[in-house]
């Protein structure tokens, strides 16, 4: 193999272990989307005030790696809780406006929260395991394959929770058609809840992992991962399961090579040049779910 | 006024233009993260018109306003098919890159023996025409309430006039709207224009106020706070977001209570605020109200200024 063939290959393979992380993290996102079809602002900050707590707990109890993750996810997922109750349950479906701005003020809230929790502008974060794996002229981080393994089993979990319980039943119908849910008796505002807080801990255990793979966390990482989730999302298609996948490791592969061709800055010109690209030439997404446009808004009324 | 407040209040009515522009969208439906990028357009435009081409302020301020038109109507063009979260995504990408494009884009000429102009991400300074020209900055304030006040009277009246409910129409129902022959996608065209146009007004103000502007003063966090504001001030009135910009910046970042606790504090009210009332404290229901009762107490003077017995013939 040419050395620019080599050079391509690592980073593709270094794009696909960072785009499952954006995958997990568009995962969770696009289960929110997808039941309440309103954008909550506060999903990053929410898994920020989990790994805050956890690097707390590290930092002043020392405590390992594994406590710290569980605390992360539940971290993560009580923030869930919080945000839904003062920024989701109280709007009515169609204030989606309301909704998003609560969930920015809550983002502030959470941001001043961890900065007074943790005041340094970087923090300590445990790493999960150091070292790499040599194949030839490649080699892969030992926490990259790590991450990856453990996020391609959460989405199974997901997968497997949406589409073989009777909870995932619930969220599918809730999704499907919120009214005719209620009216046939299922539960449709504990399933709102449960599917917003399952949504948070799933990104709670994205930002273990990312957090856990830099071993620091800054102020930053509740807007980062907000914008790296919207991204993967959008870049996918809106609400949809698949899609979050397609548009998370799109994304890793993506910076991964603009990265080694051009550069961080233009690194992230490309990413967002390809998702304005991708969002006006195909609005549904690499995977063609048209969620909410005019057209279907047009067909649900005729 | 000392020193202090007239920087404050300068920045409450220069911040006012972004709220007014991301609200002019909104009343067309469309939610936009992005108008921070047309607001840097602006300053940066505006800032090149006095510094580098030595142009008047006046000019340059126009300038300022035409670039951000032109740049917001042609991402309407390009963004004509989205709508809802595709669209606010959209504006949102835009932004970003135009802030990139900025932390790349360097272009210095030599005026009076030193560099002036954008240079990447250590910003644009030198942009002292208020001092070489003497503007004292409450000349400054008068000037940026003045333009400010004739937005905001420009934009109340067209909210009355057929356009102005034509738009709204658009911006609550666009498949209604447009079965009862309402042109929506000229209309949000020409909103986007317009609201590109104030935000880059905005921003040749803000360049001239703070002499510098650097690429990080644009990013996606001044973009959603200036779409915050419309919604915590209310969306009734042009005056909706003013009030929201007075409540954040004027009430909470200036009387310095709460310090520490700021964002904790403002973020709580705002979310509850929100809970009681979805579309902020001026809402058109709250307006109306208003209106009416202006109308009414003007109706009850002229009639009893009629019926005044001295009067009668």
């Amino acid at each position: 193999m040419s050395n620019l063939t080599i050079d391509l290959v690592q980073n593709t393979i270094d794009g696909v272990m960072v785009g499952s992380s954006y995958a997990l993290l568009a995962l969770g996102f696009t289960l929110i989307f997808g039941t309440m079809r309103r954008l909550n602002l506060a999903y990053g900050p929410t898994i920020m005030a989990g790994a805050y707590l956890g690097a707390y707990a590290f930092l002043h109890l020392g405590i390992g790696a594994f406590p710290v993750a569980v605390l992360v996810l539940v971290g993560a997922a009580l923030a869930g809780l919080y945000v839904e109750r003062l920024c989701f349950r109280p709007f009515a479906q169609t204030a989606a406006m309301a909704s998003m701005v609560s969930s920015f003020a809550v983002w502030m809230q959470i941001e001043e929260a961890a900065s007074l929790a943790l005041p340094r502008h970087l923090n300590v974060f445990p790493a999960l395991v150091s070292g790499s794996l040599g194949l030839g002229p490649l080699f892969v981080r030992l926490d990259h394959v790590l991450m990856l393994v453990i996020a391609a089993a959460a989405t199974l979990v997901v997968h497997w929770a949406l589409y073989r319980t009777r909870f995932g039943l619930g969220v599918r119908t809730v999704i499907d058609h919120r009214r005719a849910a209620a009216l046939v008796g299922v539960p449709v505002r504990r399933i709102l809840l449960l599917a917003f807080v399952l949504a948070s801990a799933v990104g709670g255990l994205a930002g273990f992992l990312i957090a856990a793979s830099e071993a620091q966390i800054t102020p930053m990482f509740g807007m980062w991962a907000t914008t790296k989730g919207l991204i993967a999302m959008m870049l996918g298609g809106l609400g949809s399961v698949p899609g979050a996948l397609v548009g998370g490791l799109t994304l890793g592969i993506i910076e991964a090579q603009a990265q080694w061709l051009l550069g961080p800055h233009l690194r992230d010109l490309v990413a967002w040049g390809v998702l304005f690209a991708v969002l006006a030439l195909w609005p549904g997404g690499l995977m063609g779910a048209a969620a909410v446009d005019d057209a279907t808004a047009v067909q649900r009324r005729v | 006024m000392d020193g202090y407040l007239v920087g404050v209040f300068s920045n409450i009515g220069i911040i006012s233009f972004l709220a007014v522009s991301a609200y002019v969208l909104l009343l067309a439906g469309e939610v936009s993260f992005g108008q921070q990028a047309f607001f840097a357009i602006g300053a940066y435009a505006a800032g090149m018109g006095t510094a580098m081409m030595r142009w008047p302020l006046a000019p340059a301020l126009l300038l300022g306003a035409s670039a951000g038109a032109l740049a917001a109507a042609a991402l309407g063009r390009a963004t004509l098919r989205l709508s809802g979260l595709h669209f606010a995504i959209a504006t949102l990408a835009f932004a970003e890159m135009v802030r990139i494009v900025f932390e790349l884009f360097t272009w210095q000429i030599d005026i009076g023996g030193t560099l002036v102009g954008p240079n990447g991400t250590n910003g644009f300074g030198d942009i002292r025409y208020l001092f070489e020209n003497e503007i004292t900055p409450a000349e400054y304030l008068c000037a940026i309430y003045l333009l400010l006040a004739l937005v905001l009277a420009v934009l109340m009246v067209l909210d009355r006039s057929r356009f102005g409910r034509a738009l709204r129409q658009a911006g609550v129902d666009p498949v209604l709207a447009e079965l009862q022959g309402v042109p929506v996608v000229r209309m949000r065209l020409v909103a986007a224009a317009a609201a590109g146009a104030l935000a880059g007004l905005g921003g040749g103000l803000y360049a001239h106020l703070l002499t510098y502007v650097e690429p990080r003063n644009f990013d996606v966090m001044l973009g959603v706070h200036s779409l915050a504001y419309g919604l915590i001030g209310g969306l009734g009135t042009a005056i909706g977001p003013v009030v929201g910009v007075l409540i954040d910046i004027g009430l909470l970042e200036s009387s310095r209570l709460f310090v520490g606790y700021r964002m904790i504090v403002f973020g709580g009210l705002v979310a509850l605020l929100l809970i009681v009332r979805p579309r902020g404290l001026l809402d058109e229901r709250t307006v109306h109200w208003l209106t009416t009762r202006v109308r009414d107490l003007i109706d009850a003077a002229a009639a009893r200024r009629r019926d005044h017995p001295l009067r009668r013939r």
